[in-house]
């Protein structure tokens, strides 16, 4: 229980630390940083429809921080989410306006595609991590860029919608996800996030399959050496993570945009890979870490209106986060590895 | 010695070389150190002895600087100091060669020896200047390093002797050796004996902290004692028999006499033929090696780190691929089988590494006590963990094998080393395995658990397992095995009978030569 909340100390500490070096770039460009929080939060929770939007941006990154976690937790690191998420989009949409079939089910079996695209997305870098060792990190990477210029290739060439824009014809509201308000696009989606979260949590403590994912995460020596199947693991870790990603694509797709359009979601799934991180791949840290940066996207619309701060600032402060949680991580290893040579000791 | 009692004079150097005066070291609610004096006198040999969680550790390192005591003194030379880090104390004169070598295997023997203190001319490293000083101080002291050599070519033997070379040339007076010999053969150790004998006849001082109570008899003049970290006594050695030294330890009697047993015959559980596998430097690490495992039986692997156990033990798990032959157990191919199908099969490890293998260190003891039984009941039904049954199931490991923690849910990297054997064991010997692998089954465990631990081993025995004894150990392989194998350069030089086994005969073996070869023929 210490460890734990040592760990979070920690993650506050490299939130404040990056909030506080924010500060001071504020000050450089002449600008308040009280005002500009102020205005932050304002944008992000000021009334109900502000709240609504801040919510309506945290699903997209909760549900691809989840999938991050269950990389994170099974030791591997899949930083193709934002790829995962461009498929599962565009197969929602697919299904939503190409395939008629009754309301709901035509939902569910939407987000089903939407999460079979994730999964067989990121099935190649899998399977090179299984059969040769390949590093999953490279290949995610890489089938992020070939992931988004595909699905613009599909949208472009041969779903297009008539008309101007690069986007596919919208989908039939058969397929929708239910709105939770009538102010606001917030939807269903966030449900499916939060419920998503809690479920994960729960399969890595309390079943056989979970432990031993987490087991492989966590002391991969170990796990081989006590007979769990260390690469197959690692194999089914990878695809479930990115049917999750698939899922965040399809959400996206179903709440809020009702088609798939050329760079229709940017960044969510590098901000749910941060969210994750921030939470040490725990998925119910993630609600609220998803729920930070969700309020920092919703929170930075006011923030060229009312100040003289660029947007650009919650980027700053996120790429500030990125750096104190990774020197954070590398502190602590470096801490560990003394004591490692000191258990040896006696 | 004589005059070991006399009053330090003004003029004259003080007569100790180093002194921790009523040191207290708390972690938490837990008392590591609890006044604890200790006296060094310049020139001797003082050997720290106790067992696991006795406090050795922490008090050297508080004397090294690497933690701060929260009550006491230290003198150097009879002068206070205070020790922020382990630079000053490595400027006051002291030097420390840790158990495990911190040594850079890509760089030579001058350059690590030099590392962080480099000979500079002119901005740029000065490599003769820095061989030629290895090799002046190497010859001063007698011992024999190549200064060009790289460090990932030599032996264990020499990168002790480089890690102490390192100390010598950041100018200690004062050298504390932590455990020492655990790593040398028994004829390194006395070599290391005798250098360190010409150390305090130069007027050096030397303390060293053991396991091994034979050393500890053999070298040292003054034994300190602590125990559930207080101080027992300080005696001069010769005062003193091992059993004295064993009973102020455990604060009872403890027996390592050969373990009684009745002969058994059982079917063959292990057959390996002609096994071959390499190291990660792709050189053969084992060689043609041959022998077989009976139910009810202990054969012990006897040899020096390093002359192809770890290999065995890891192909034998699945771990590391033959490159030629064949291990069965129970008639299937453990050569051709990945670790999981192994343990199928009815194989048990406790591995040499625990901290790497053994154990998730960051989990807590019931959760490592989980491992390999996650998909049997009654720790899991239907695919669903019952963390009650193996909290429950662990107290009761914990009971039986007397793993001192606070619960099943501490974390079992917080567990002293031998505490942490003791939960691999634990999970290991309930298994109902046909086969253990058991390799050095009391590294770093105090003498009281060590006792413990080998007779859960024979009661394994008795059970009617096939038992396989890796250790580095000649005295425990003594008191368990039927059989002992002893390992050279990857090969079996030979098998010797339990009962008949001396430490002359397989210390001989151990070192390459078959018994009946001259002891001259050992200097070549």
């Amino acid at each position: 229980m210490s460890d734990r909340l040592r760990a979070f100390y920690g993650q506050a500490i490299a939130v404040l630390l990056a909030l506080a070096i924010g500060a001071v770039i504020i000050v450089l460009v002449d600008e308040s940083p009280v005002k500009v929080f102020m205005t932050l939060l304002r944008g992000a929770f000021g009334d109900q429809t502000k709240i609504a939007g801040t919510l309506l941006q945290t699903t997209p990154i909760l549900i691809c921080g989840v999938a991050a976690c269950v990389g994170l937790r099974g030791g591997m690191f899949n930083v193709g989410i934002e790829g995962q998420l461009f498929l599962g989009g565009f197969a929602a949409a697919l299904v939503g306006f190409a395939l008629p079939l009754p309301p709901g089910l035509h939902m569910i079996v939407a987000l089903i595609v939407a999460v079979l695209a994730g999964a067989a997305w990121v099935s190649i870098p899998a399977y090179f991590r299984t059969r040769y060792n390949t590093n999953e990190v490279v290949s995610t990477i890489l089938s992020n860029y070939v992931a988004v210029l595909l699905t613009s290739y599909f949208t472009i060439f041969l779903f297009k919608r008539p008309g101007g824009w690069s986007e596919t014809p919208p989908i039939l509201p058969s397929a929708y996800l239910p709105e939770l308000f009538s102010f606001s696009r917030l939807n269903w989606g966030l449900v499916v996030g939060l419920v998503l979260a809690v479920v994960v949590a729960w399969l890595f403590r309390h079943t056989a399959r979970g432990y031993s994912a987490s087991m492989v995460g966590s002391a991969p020596k170990f796990a081989e050496y006590g007979g769990i199947d260390v690469k197959r693991q690692g194999f089914i870790v990878l695809l479930a993570s990115g049917a999750i990603g698939g899922l965040a694509g399809g959400v996206e797709t179903l709440g809020v945009h009702h088609r798939f359009m050329e760079g229709f979601a940017p960044g969510f799934g590098f901000d749910g890979l941060i969210a994750a991180l921030l939470a040490n791949g725990s998925p119910i840290g993630t609600i609220f870490t998803a729920l930070f940066f969700g309020a920092l996207r919703s929170g930075s619309l006011l923030l060229e209106v009312d100040t003289n701060a660029s947007r650009e600032i919650i980027t700053v402060i996120q790429a500030l986060i990125i750096l104190s949680v990774s020197a954070q991580v590398l502190m602590k290893r470096r801490g560990d590895s003394t004591a490692g040579e000191r258990r040896w000791k006696f | 010695m004589s005059n070991a009692f006399s009053t330090t004079t003004a003029d004259r150097p003080a007569e100790n070389a180093v002194e921790l005066v009523g040191i207290t070291k708390r972690f938490g609610a837990f008392t590591a150190n609890e006044n604890v004096n200790l006296t060094v006198r310049r020139g001797e040999i003082h050997a720290i002895i106790g067992e696991n969680g006795a406090g050795k550790t922490t008090l050297m390192n508080i004397l090294f600087g690497l933690l701060q005591p929260d009550e006491g003194k230290i003198r150097i030379d009879g002068q206070d100091v205070v020790f922020g880090d382990p630079a000053a104390a490595i400027s006051a004169g002291l030097g420390m060669v840790h158990q495990h070598f911190k040594l850079v295997p890509s760089l030579s023997v001058a350059e690590n020896i030099f590392l962080g203190m480099e000979i500079v001319n002119n901005g740029l490293i000065d490599h003769a200047a820095q061989i030629e000083k290895t090799r002046e101080l190497s010859e001063r002291v007698g011992l024999k390093v190549d200064p060009t050599e790289r460090v990932s070519l030599v032996s264990v033997g020499i990168e002790q002797r480089i890690e102490i070379l390192k100390v010598l040339v950041r100018g200690a007076r004062t050298i504390i050796l932590d455990e020492p010999t655990a790593v040398l053969t028994p004829q390194e150790s006395r070599e290391l004996f005798q250098t360190l004998r010409r150390f305090v006849a130069d007027g050096m001082t030397v303390i060293f902290i053991s396991h091994h109570l034979e050393e500890v008899m053999e070298v040292s003049d003054t034994v300190t004692v602590l125990r559930n970290g207080k101080h027992v006594a300080t005696r001069p050695t010769a005062e003193l028999t091992k059993a004295d030294l064993v009973r102020m330890m455990v604060g009872r009697d403890v027996s390592f006499d050969r373990r009684p047993r009745e002969a058994t015959h059982g079917k063959v559980v292990l057959d390996v033929r002609n096994l071959w596998a390499r190291d990660e430097r792709r050189l053969p690490a084992l060689r043609d090696v041959s022998f077989t495992v009976r139910a009810g039986e202990i054969v012990g692997i006897a040899g020096v780190a390093g002359n192809g156990q770890t290999e065995l033990a890891e192909v034998l798990a699945g771990l590391r691929p033959a490159s030629h032959g064949e291990a069965f157990l129970n008639g299937r191919d453990l050569t051709r089988l990945s670790p999981a199908a192994i343990r199928k099969t009815g194989f048990a490890h406790v591995p040499g590494d625990r901290m790497i293998r053994g154990v998730d260190g960051g989990a807590s003891i019931s959760s490592n006590l989980l491992m390999g039984r996650q998909y049997r009941a009654p720790w899991s039904r239907g695919g669903l963990l019952d963390w009650k049954a193996t909290d429950r199931d662990a107290e009761a490991m914990i009971k039986r094998f007397d793993i001192r923690a606070r619960g099943p849910h501490d974390t079992v990297k917080r567990l002293s080393g031998g505490n942490i054997q003791k939960v691999v064991l634990a999970r290991e010997f309930t298994n109902d395995a046909d086969f253990l692998l058991i390799d050095q089954p009391t590294r770093g465990v105090d003498i009281g658990a060590q006792e413990a631990i080998h007779s859960e081993i024979m009661s394994q025995r008795a059970a009617g397992r096939a038992v396989l004894v890796i250790s580095v150990q000649l005295d425990e392989l003594l008191t368990l095995a039927d059989r002992i194998l002893v390992l050279f350069n990857g090969h079996l030089m030979g098998e010797v009978d339990g009962n008949e086994a001396d430490d002359e005969t397989i210390g001989m073996m151990m070192a390459g030569l078959q018994p009946g070869e001259k002891e001259r023929e050992l200097v070549s």
